[in-house]
Parts: C-alpha cells; structure tokens; sequence
C-alpha cells in the first residue's frame, strides 16, 4: 500500500522494533509513548515459516450434529436411535435420497454432495469423534472455550487464531489488514489479533458521502481518533487503511476460477468475498466465517427438510471455495469446526438436544485428506455413549488445529496458541 | 448466524481504583495450567506483561500508575495472555466532569440540550427519582403518535395472526427505534432494551407472537419485580415457541427451554445446575405449551407426572386424576429459581454491567444482589443502589452499541420522522437489526465485539445528517446555518454532548467547517462527523 500507512505499520523492522522496545519497556511504562498503537498486543516468534498457509476459518455455530453431517451407517446403532431423521444407507433405492458411501462405514447424506468431490481428490479430510474435552452443553460456554482455545479459564479473553496472527510476523510486511472477521462484529476466535476487524461485506466499505470531500471526513477520523482508547484507537486507525485498501479491491468484477459459482446465501456471499480477497493478494492471512442454523431442537429432518437445507448451503459454498481458490492450487487451508454434536438418540420433536462429540473438517492441498479420521471409533451403543446419551470425544478439536498451526501455518509456537495444551499430532497434514 | 458472547457472569476484575495495582498482580490463573511443565522462551512475554498490562489501565489509574516507583514484575509464568485482550475499561473524557450529565448518559439512550437542563435543574438525586417513577412522565402524546404509526403494535395475537409477517417484522422495528428516541421515559427504555436481550427471541421464529411477548411480557414489567417478569416471561407463547417447549412432552421432554431458563434467564451459567437439573427441569414442564394463535396453556395429557428432583428439591409423583394442577409443579420451579440465590448474583452482575460498568466489583455485586433479595427482587431498587453518584463518577465509559448509537443520533438531531424506513435500515447495517438475533443470549454487549465496526457507524453520520425529505424524514439544519461556524459547533456540542464535547473534537470539527464554504452541504457534513466522532461513540 502507498506509504501513508507506513508510519502506523512500521512493519519492514516488526520484529526488530518489538524486541528493542520490550527491552526498553522493561524500564518504565513511560515507553508506551512512542509505541505503535497495536504493538502492545505483539509478541513475535523466534522462528516461523517463510511459506505459510492462509486459513480460513469456519464456525459451525448451534451444535453441529456430526451423525447426520457424515453418518456411520454401518454401526449398528445408528438406525436404531434415529428412527425418523437417520440417512438412508447408500445401497437403498432412492438416488434422491440414500448417502454417500466414504468409506464402507460413513457416508455423506445427499445434502453434502457437494463436498464430495473434495474428499474424492483427497484434499478435505472428516475427523469424527471430536470436539473438546470440557464437557459443557452451553452453547455459549462450549463456543467459547473452542474459540478462546482454552476451557474455563475467565483470564483468557483473547482467540487461537487472533493469538496464533499475534504471534507471527504479518505475511505482507505492508498490509493494513491482515484479517477479517466476516460479520458485524469480531468473533472471539480473532481477538487479539493484531490488524483484523469485522467486515459484513467487504464490497461495499466505505464512509459514503461526497466523493470530493471522502478525503478530508477521512482525514476527520484519523485525527479525531488518534488520541482515543483501545480497543477504539487501532480499530479506527485499521478501518481508515481498510477503506483505502478495498476500495482498490475489484468485488463486482470478480470471476471464478473453475466455473465456480457460490451460493447466494450468507455464507456464501461471505466465502466468495474471502475469496476474492486472496486472489487480490492484499496481505489476508486469515478470515473467520461463522455458518449457523446447527441447532436442530425440532423438525430437523436432514434428509430433504431444515438441515438438508443448512447442510446443502455449507457444501454448496465451501465446495465453490474448493474449486474457485484450493483448486487452482493455492495456499490455503480451511478448518470448520462447532461448539458440540447432538443426542445420539433423537428427541420426540424429531430432532436432536445438546450432545457432545461432533465431526469437524480440514480442507486444503496440505491436509491429508480422503478419508474420515478416527481414533477408536467408540460406536453407538448405549453402554459406549457418555453419559449414555452421546457419541464421545476422542479427540480434542486443539490436537487437529496445532497439526495445521505448526505445519500448515508455519507456526512452531503452540503452546502460545493453545497454551496448557500438548497436543497429540494425528497426521492431518501432508 | 453471528458469534455468541457468553453472559455468563464471571467474577471480574474489580473497577477503579481498586484496578490500578490488580492489572499486574492478579495471581496465577486457571489451575489447570499445571498439566504442561513450565515452559522455554518466557522472557519476552513477562517483559512485555508490565507494559500491556499498564496499558490496559483506565486513563487515570494509568496517570497515577506512571508517577509511581515501581519495582520489575516478578516473574509470573501464567498471566501472561490474560494481557493480550482488549481494554473494557475506558476512563471517561477528562470534560465529561458533571454528575447530572454522566446520570443522563446512563439512564438515557442519548443526551440532549432539553435533557441536560432538565436533570441540571433537578439534580442527580431528583433525575434519577424522576426517571425512575416512570409512570408519571406522560408520554400520552408519543402513545397517540406511535399507534397511528405502526397500528399493529397494540393489535391482540388473534389479529395478528392474520396480519402479512413482513409487516409485523417492520412496525416492530420502527415503532420500537422510534419510541426508545422519543420518549420521555428513557431509563424505562433503557431497561426495556436490557430485558429484550435478556429474553431474546428472534423473530424469524416467532413471528408476531414477539409483538404481544414485547408488550405484555417485558414492557409491562421492566421497572417492576424480576419475579413478575420471569414468570410472564414463562408463560409466553412466543418464548415457549422460541425455545421448543411447546414441542416437549412426557416421554419426549425437550430441553431447550429449562436449559436456557437457568442458564441465561435466572442462575446463570455458573449458577450450580447439572445436566440432570436440565433434564429434571424440562419433565418438569412438559405440558407448558400455547395453543390456537397464542394462548398459554397447561396440557395436562403431555405432563410427566412420575417424580422429579430438580437443584435438590423432590416433586413426588403425580397423577393425571390432578389436571390443570400439574401446572402447579412449574410454578413451583419458577419459585426456586427467582429465589435462589445465584439468581440475584447473576440478575446483579448483569444489570450492574448494562448500567454501570463492563468490571464489576465483588463489592458491587453483592451489594446489588443483596438489594435483590432485600426486595424481591425489585428492579427499581437495584437501579437506585447500582446508579448512585460515587460508583457512577467512577465507572469507565461504555461503547454505544448499534441500536444506542442511531436512537441517540435521532435523539441529538431530532429529525421530523414520516417514516422510519431509512433508519431501520440503517441500523441492519450498524449490525443490529432488531429481533434477528437468532440465539437466546441476545446482542453482546462487549467492546471487544463492536469496537471493530467503526467503518459502519462513519458511514450512518453521512446518512444521518444528510436526512432532507419532507416525504420520509428529515433533520432540520437552520439553527446550525443561523449563526457563524463557531456558533454551529456550539450547538453541536449542546445537542450531541450536553456541553461537555471532548476539545480534541471541538478542534477538528472548527477545522473542519471553516474548511470549506459554510453553507449546507458543509453543516450537514459536520453534523455527520460528530456522529462519527470518537466521543460519540461512548456513554
């Protein structure tokens, strides 16, 4: 970007200048005064990765039910705890209607279609039995503890990813942004991120108003916000160079590589928006994307009803991702992952309450794919669920994410990203 | 769908002054920490930890910190990401020094000139009573005004039900935006925001049962007895729709609905409940339901009448012989739940960091909690411990959220409103439009969630000052244009800040307007920067 921002971003001596002034700090707090805005939430890593992957992250938000989303139909106790909202196995009759075969034991319902030329090349990989270990059914408690990275610790406020982009030098030494949070507001798993908001829709980022005098308003806030307060000061300080960034950024004119087309929905709108920012290759080094309608109390029919249509929408987009940015070759890993599973035995409103272990998947030339991951597969039956109601994590979401944090994203320092964690590496990656 | 910021109610550091000495010496955190042995690298993070953790301080604790001898931290291997989040507690601007005007940005949703000579001449305690007896305020002429407007408001469900949806959607919205800028009860409104997040529903699923839910549910009670509340709240078909208790029954309880009564509605995530009071809890209710277009019903053929055991109390069996009396075992629940005593905490806690601080103190929050079971529970009550004069002078500022912000942006301007179109869509792309949260824990109100979200808000001081049509809506800029571009910021400083504006935006508003010709398009301009101004942002 053009070198107005370069007095804020200081960032061609980052590493540097953050290690002299720690050093300096230590002598008195009277060092803030000439500390860069955000630098107080750097601490950099000795060693990283020259290449590294961007991620897109996706929050599956409501609870996932990880048995219809990929469904074992050859455990015996899958039919017989879902008597009315369990997929058809791949063998029955209807085209319409009976899975996908993945493996001899799991299958994709019709809904996941889309996704299952991604699995066929090997490059999305289902991991199944997995959540985390903390045993909450609040949908609040449990999104938090899996974007904080961390269970129940109320000191920790910032996200794994906003402390992995913390701790990691930018992967454009110049970039005003180097992540979104789409959505209106900032999503726990970004935060403390170094030079990330939210942004609902990146096309249409601007202060508005008479073209002739958007400089000088423009101007207005940088001086006005200069003197205010975090979190207000950076974020303003951010949006001001955002601005002038996306403005430069093509939305409406974007084609897809791959004769892609991304759903028009929520979701959609918002992984063609991530997309298109990098291709741009403005400096974006991770986006968080949420996808709801997971919480399927009643009616949640994920053969041809509500989940059908929640499942149909996340495949449909993420498989436009696929071939419109993972296709084509390009670095960049995408992990979805939600708060808990749901009941093995479905409820009388022909859905599902709040249950635990839940699928979660990884998508990208450098994951392992093609397969559905397991460790000991626990089955369905009762005396083999928790708590006699739910299939069981064997697997902490965190043991998957600091595979692709340390190999993927070309960050070694995990205990910083997930501190109070060693991680079991299960070979997700290449 | 959008991210859930959890209400849960953690004990949380404790405000200034206490503040300035925590920030670097709260002790180790989270036990479980001691899984991973101690770990390499340490240095640059325990270095580093001194300085955030200074920079997190309030402005003045900051001042006084700087001006102390210090020795180095000593080494503590544990707090060290406890640092890296964000700043929740922003010292107020040095000239928002009057006691009446900071009791008006709290119990209002926005200052005006007319408000600010109003408590002046009244004064802290004679504002706050005045508020607080809301009742009295007439608001009859805003009343007239709203149900010509959106008639559909004050229409039973019978009606509603054959009413078009969108329309419903539409005149809740505007009709709810244009009341909360209007009337003269604005700490009541304030309270009526407060509840309506507390008992979120999202009208995509309700639809226009929310309109009788709003009404008869939370604005009828949100200055009375929480009791009363969570009660009418209970035996709300929109609430009983919202959370699938309507769907549960004997053998096919549904917990969403008794979970999300403990959790968010009464004791609090933390508040001591296991999964087997959930699912006691929703056998409990089974046979809670509505029926026809939105009528409460007890179905004594869906209760579960064998015995339950819910937060250690014991209801024996039933028997269907007993009917409509099978009601009686919720109610019962009901009654343990708004006296128990990790309702108060949650109830103090939360209501302490909508009016008064985002860091409540442990003080705070049993002096509050206490007022609740002193009263049972009274509203106004925990209002008057948790608004007075010495714990206000020392909150931190809060953030406007989105809805905050536009209702106080009308209410400085004061447009002349035909319709509400513009607005309501305005506030869609603040991030908040109304009754679409999709998840009972209702709009965060986090800094760390909208402090990010500064582009939208610039973007709605451009549209907002820019308002110039006599078919839909207009604000009025001749006062600002009557005078000389000094006198057109003194108004704004009268209208938007109570005569208290910040200097450094005095300073770049001057510049501003006197950097071009002062005509309309110019005010106008300035107009819109002020909304967009730093200081605007906060209350």
């Amino acid at each position: 970007m053009d070198d107005q921002h370069d007095a804020d971003c200081g960032c061609q001596e980052y590493n540097e200048l953050s290690r002299r002034q720690f050093i300096t700090a230590s002598a008195g707090v009277s060092a803030a005064a000439f500390f860069p805005a955000w630098l107080p939430k750097i601490v950099m890593s000795k060693h990283y990765a020259s290449s590294r992957d961007i991620i897109v992250s996706v929050f599956m938000r409501g609870g996932a039910d990880g048995l219809s989303l990929c469904a074992p139909f050859a455990d015996p106790n899958y039919y017989a705890s879902r008597t009315t909202i369990a997929i058809p196995r791949p063998d029955s009759a209807d085209p319409k209607t009976k899975g996908i075969d993945l493996d001899g034991f799991f299958m994709f319902p019709q809904a996941m279609a889309g996704l299952a030329p991604a699995f066929t090349l090997k490059d999305l990989l289902v991991v199944h039995a997995t959540g985390q270990l903390n045993n909450s059914r609040s949908h609040f408690d449990a999104q938090r503890y899996m974007e904080v990275g961390k269970p129940v610790d109320p000191a920790l406020v910032t996200g794994w990813l906003g402390r992995h982009l913390a701790t990691m030098p930018p992967l454009k030494a110049t970039a005003p942004l180097r992540a979104l949070g789409v959505g209106n507001g900032l999503q726990k798993t970004l935060v403390g991120a170094p030079k990330t908001l939210p942004i609902a829709d990146p096309a249409n980022y601007s202060i508005g108003g008479a073209a002739a005098t958007a400089a000088q308003r423009l101007a207005f806030m940088k001086t006005d916000f200069a003197g205010a307060e975090e979190p207000l000061h950076s974020a303003a300080l951010d949006a001001t160079n955002t601005v002038d960034l996306l403005k430069t950024v093509n939305f409406a004119g974007y084609k897809t590589a791959n004769s892609a087309v991304y759903p028009n929905t929520s979701f959609g709108r918002a992984l063609r928006s991530v997309a298109v920012l990098i291709k741009a290759d403005v400096g974006i080094e991770a986006a968080q994307v949420d996808v709801g309608g997971w919480d399927t109390h009643s009616a949640q029919n994920p053969i041809n009803g509500s989940m059908f249509n929640t499942m149909t929408d996340f495949s449909n987009s993420l498989a436009a991702f696929y071939a419109d940015v993972i296709a084509t070759g390009a670095s960049v890993t995408v992990v979805a992952v939600s708060e808990f599973g749901r009941n093995v035995r479905e409820n009388g409103s022909n859905g599902t309450d709040h249950g635990r272990g839940t699928v979660m998947f990884a998508m990208g030339k450098g994951i392992a794919g093609g397969r559905v991951l397991t460790k000991n597969w626990p089955g369905l039956a009762r005396e083999n669920l928790e708590s006699g109601q739910d299939l069981k994590v064997t697997m902490d979401h965190r043991d998957i994410l600091s595979e692709i944090v340390k190999n993927r994203l070309g960050n070694p320092n995990l205990d910083m990203v997930f501190p109070s964690w060693t991680p079991t590496m299960m070979g997700v990656t290449r | 769908m959008r991210i859930r910021t959890p209400a849960n109610a953690v004990p949380a550091p404790s405000v200034r002054p206490e503040s300035e000495s925590d920030a670097e010496e709260q002790p180790a955190i989270g036990a479980q920490d001691g899984e991973r042995g101690e770990r390499k690298s340490r240095r640059s993070f325990v270095v580093f930890g001194a300085l955030a953790a200074a920079s997190l301080l309030p402005k003045t604790a900051r001042a006084q910190a700087k001006s102390r001898q210090r020795k180095p931290s000593e080494p503590k291997a544990k707090d060290e990401f406890a640092i890296l989040g964000p700043n929740e507690n922003v010292a107020a601007f040095s000239e928002w020094a009057g006691s009446a005007s900071r009791l008006v940005r709290r119990a209002t949703l926005g200052v005006t000139a007319a408000e600010m000579t109003r408590a002046t001449q009244m004064g802290y305690q004679g504002y706050l009573n005045y508020q607080l007896n809301h009742t009295r305020i007439d608001d009859s002429a805003l009343e007239t005004d709203i149900a010509a407007k959106w008639p559909l408001l004050s229409q039973s469900s019978d009606v509603l039900f054959s009413a078009d949806a969108n329309q419903a959607r539409i005149q809740l919205q505007e009709g709810t935006i244009y009341r909360a800028a209007f009337s003269q009860r604005q700490l009541f409104e304030r309270m009526v925001e407060f509840w309506s997040d507390h008992f979120n529903q999202d009208m995509d699923k309700v639809g226009y049962l929310l309109i009788s839910d709003l009404r008869d549910v939370v604005r009828k009670n949100a200055l009375g007895k929480f009791p009363d509340l969570l009660k009418a709240s209970a035996h709300s078909p929109s609430m009983m729709l919202y959370l699938d208790q309507n769907a549960s029954r004997v053998g096919a309880p549904n917990q969403n609905y008794a979970r999300e009564i403990m959790e968010l509605h009464t004791l609090g995530v933390d508040g001591g409940y296991t999964q087997d009071d959930v699912a006691e809890l929703s056998r409990v209710l089974t046979g809670w339901t509505f029926s026809g277009r939105g009528t409460f019903t007890f179905d004594p053929a869906r209760h579960d009448w064998k015995a339950k055991t819910v937060l250690g109390v014991t209801i024996p069996a039933g028997s269907p012989s007993l009917g409509a009396a099978g009601i009686n075992e919720g109610e019962q629940m009901l009654d343990l739940l708004v006296n128990h005593p990790s309702t108060a905490r949650f109830i103090a806690t939360k209501m302490l960091k909508w009016l008064l601080t985002p860091t409540p103190s442990a003080t705070q929050i049993s002096t509050v909690a206490a007022a609740y079971r002193a009263t049972g529970g009274d509203i106004k009550a925990m209002i008057r411990v948790i608004l007075n004069d010495t714990w206000l002078a020392a909150a931190p500022m809060k953030l406007k959220r989105p809805f905050h912000f536009l209702v106080s942006s009308m209410r400085s301007t004061h447009p002349t409103v035909v319709t509400m179109t513009t607005l309501n869509g305005q506030l869609g792309n603040l991030g908040q439009s109304l009754f679409s949260w999709d998840t009972p824990d209702g709009y965060p109100d986090k800094i760390e969630y909208w402090a990010g979200n500064i582009v939208p808000r610039w973007g709605f001081g451009t549209v907002m000052s820019n308002l110039n049509s006599t078919t839909t809506i207009t604000v009025d800029t001749t006062a600002y244009r009557a005078g000389s571009p000094d006198a057109a910021v003194d108004l704004i400083d009268q209208n938007f800040f109570g005569g208290e504006m910040p200097l450094v935006t005095r300073t770049a508003l001057l510049t501003y307007i006197k950097g071009g010709t002062f005509n309309d398009a110019r005010v106008r301009e300035t107009i819109g920067l002020a909304i967009s101004a730093n200081a605007f942002q906060w209350y």
